[in-house]
């Protein structure tokens, strides 16, 4: 029972960082119809960010996250203009070559700065709580709360104000949005650089749990692409759903049947998924 | 249609020759003016998960490349300077031999050292057919010398020498009988838990469930650890690159384990120090610190590193073994009397052993070479820290 309560906040834990990621690639789909395969280079930028913040600039550990967001929208912004926007006529294919390209850019780019060294993060977080008798890091009960926070800040930003509901506006019509007045452009640079920020916020959680080297966000980029499929692309709480499935399908089949069942969990609940509702669960009916 | 389709062909013919041409004269630049230039070819990986894995390989073959241009390099009378070529390969078996391809044809080297077992079996293929050319592999995989290349020599010591330690220390000594499986789930993980598994087994222990996973792929491995603590295993199997490896040590002790780790030997204690408090490497067992070496050469070889290549991280065993192995291939160069004819080289490298400077021997340097390519150290030594945190070291023999 202890083994089942403290796999359960793992899962938890993982599902709410799946999440964070997941969600910034469903918008950025919702709003531009195109995958965003350098959304795993941005989550490994937005680590190395944190990682700065924190242990070369001193910052506390939650401001160096909420900082590492600031500026990994600005770079989610800057990548809108400079790769997809100068695209935006072009066929679809050219967004997904552009995407590779960014993503080769920015390991590149952080091999140069930081090196190809594995780093560790401390977390200031360190400890233990007891929670229904064992024994749960305090850093995952951080990433939990944190990530819930999140969610309920970015559900009514969407829904109560009128630059979040111009997102969602854009993804459910696009000309009929830009026809009662909805610039486009912000929204395209409103969605990257909210999806930047998020994926950052996801980043900064898990970084003390693992390690942050230059080609970390290739690992979750696989993970997360099967999270907006099984939810549905480019719906919202499909991808939370998503998230916290596989977080927990993945510790529970590691912890109840093995290791290598954890790791292709995701694979066959997306199969699964794909073959009952090829849509994904979540999906809108004025999805086209 | 054809003319104008050779029409356009034709500047990029042009173009590509002159690439081509510059390319090759680039490679060839460095030493013309002072005698001939010994190239030593390096594929391993520069970018991608395995870079700084690469980068150490390529720091010892760099150092070892400098004191030797120091000292001179004389073949034949005479004089040379040597060079190393260096070309990524992502880690990719296909891309190692088509570089080592590369290196041998356009930069003219006769050794080609590559540091992964993937990459040295796709080398094979062609080093003794389509073009000759002596393979320096660093992998710890015994099959790179099995397999009757006679243009092979293996640097690293096969991973097999340690099981009999390893057993000896936990299940003679300590009276382990539960062994947890925690490795890493990439091909030289499941070679070494096959291994570790039959001989825990056969010296009478019970060997639990297999919970390797991959190291490179997992987000999160408390799961895995959790389920392996939950088997109450007195020994763990870990090992995989030094700085997850520390991490799955330290979840382990955070969830309460107090046993003994067996560490494979891609992951150095130096490194795992770094990662994780010391203190949660208490009984352990694996690779020997290069720096706790007290070899001629170790001191001064420590000491350059951190000079010439970073002070961010210790040396390890994957830069100190392959600076011994670049002193050792040229001194059987100057031996043989060539640098052109691999075989000869090969022919040498018994004899060179004897005869490298003292300044190359930094960790466990060959004092023989056997006919099917293997380096054997009589000094070689593996590590045991204890529950105090102190570090005892015990001989073993390679095999």
């Amino acid at each position: 029972m202890t083994l089942f309560v403290q796999q359960f906040f793992n899962g938890l834990s993982l599902g709410g960082v799946y999440c964070l990621a997941a969600i910034g690639l469903t918008l950025v789909f919702g709003v531009l119809r195109i995958p965003n395969l350098a959304h795993g280079a941005l989550y490994m930028v937005g680590a190395y960010l944190t990682y700065f913040f924190l242990t070369s600039a001193g910052v506390p550990y939650i401001l160096a996250i909420a900082l590492a967001a600031l500026v990994l929208a600005g770079i989610g912004i800057g990548m809108e203009r400079v790769v997809f926007h100068p695209l935006r006529n072009a066929p679809h294919t050219h967004h997904m070559i552009a995407a590779a390209g960014a993503m080769f850019f920015l390991h590149s780019l952080i091999q140069a700065i930081w090196g190809a060294d594995f780093r560790r993060m401390e977390s200031p977080i360190t400890g233990r709580v007891e929670i229904l008798g064992t024994q749960v890091s305090w850093q995952r009960v951080t990433i939990v709360i944190t990530a819930v926070v999140v969610l309920i800040a970015l559900t009514w930003f969407i829904k109560r104000t009128v630059h979040g509901q111009s997102i969602e506006a854009v993804e459910q019509d696009r000309v009929g949005a830009s026809l009662v007045g909805i610039n486009p452009n912000r929204v395209s640079m409103l969605t990257f650089g909210l999806a930047a920020a998020l994926v950052a916020v996801a980043a900064g959680l898990v970084a003390p749990i693992n390690l942050l080297y230059p080609t970390m966000g290739d690992v979750i980029m696989v993970k997360v692409f099967a999270i907006i499929i099984l939810g549905g692309l480019g719906s919202i709480p499909g991808a939370i759903v998503g998230g916290f499935t596989l977080g927990m399908a993945e510790v529970m089949a590691t912890t109840y049947v093995s290791a290598v069942a954890g790791e292709v969990i995701a694979f066959v609940v997306l199969i699964l998924v794909l073959a009952i509702r090829p849509t994904g669960l979540l999906t809108k009916a004025v999805q086209r | 249609m054809s003319q104008k389709s050779r029409s356009t062909l034709r500047p990029l013919i042009a173009l590509s020759t002159v690439s081509l041409l510059a390319l090759t004269s680039c490679g060839n630049g460095g030493g013309d003016g002072e005698g001939g230039t010994i190239t030593i070819g390096v594929t391993g990986p520069q970018s991608g998960g395995g870079a700084l894995y690469g980068e150490n390989v390529e720091a010892g073959i760099r150092l070892a490349i400098d004191e030797l241009n120091e000292q001179g390099v004389t073949i034949d009378g005479e004089e040379y300077t040597v060079e190393m070529r260096a070309l990524d390969d992502e880690y990719q078996p296909n891309a190692a031999a088509t570089n080592a391809q590369r290196l041998v044809e356009q930069d003219d080297a006769s050794v080609v050292f590559i540091p992964h077992a993937g990459g040295i079996h796709a080398a094979q293929e062609i080093n003794t057919s389509r073009s000759d050319f002596l393979i320096g592999a660093y992998s710890s995989d015994r099959r790179i010398i099995e397999r009757d290349n006679e243009l092979t020599f293996m640097i690293s010591p096969p991973f097999v020498s340690y099981s009999e330690p390893f057993i000896r220390i936990f299940q003679e000594e300590q009276g382990a009988e539960r062994l947890g499986l925690l490795a890493t789930a990439s091909e030289y993980g499941q070679q070494w838990t096959t291994m570790i598994t039959q001989d825990w087994e056969d010296a009478g222990g019970e060997v639990l469930s297999n919970n390797n996973f991959d190291y490179g792929a997992v987000s999160d491995f408390a799961s895995s650890v959790a389920r392996t603590l939950s088997d109450d295993p007195d020994v763990i199997l870990v090992g995989g690159p030094s700085q997850t490896t520390a991490l799955v040590i330290e979840e382990a002790r955070d969830q309460g384990y107090e046993g003994g780790f067996m560490i494979m030997d891609q992951a150095k204690f130096e490194e795992l120090e770094l990662f994780t408090d010391p203190e949660n490497l208490n009984n352990s067992a694996g690779v020997k610190p290069v720096a706790e070496f007290d070899d001629p050469g170790t001191d001064s070889l420590v000491e350059r590193f951190a000079e010439d290549i970073t002070e961010e991280r210790p040396i390890t065993a994957e830069t100190s073994l392959n600076f011994q192995a670049v002193a050792l291939v040229v001194k059987a160069m100057e031996i043989a009397g060539t640098h052109e004819d691999p075989a000869a080289i090969r022919e040498a490298m018994p004899e060179a052993a004897a005869e490298v400077d003292d300044v190359f021997r930094v960790s466990g340097f060959p004092d023989e070479v056997t006919d099917e390519g293997l380096l054997i150290s009589d000094s070689l030594e593996g590590a045991y820290r204890d529950s105090e945190g102190n570090y005892e070291y015990f001989p073993m023999d390679i095999e």
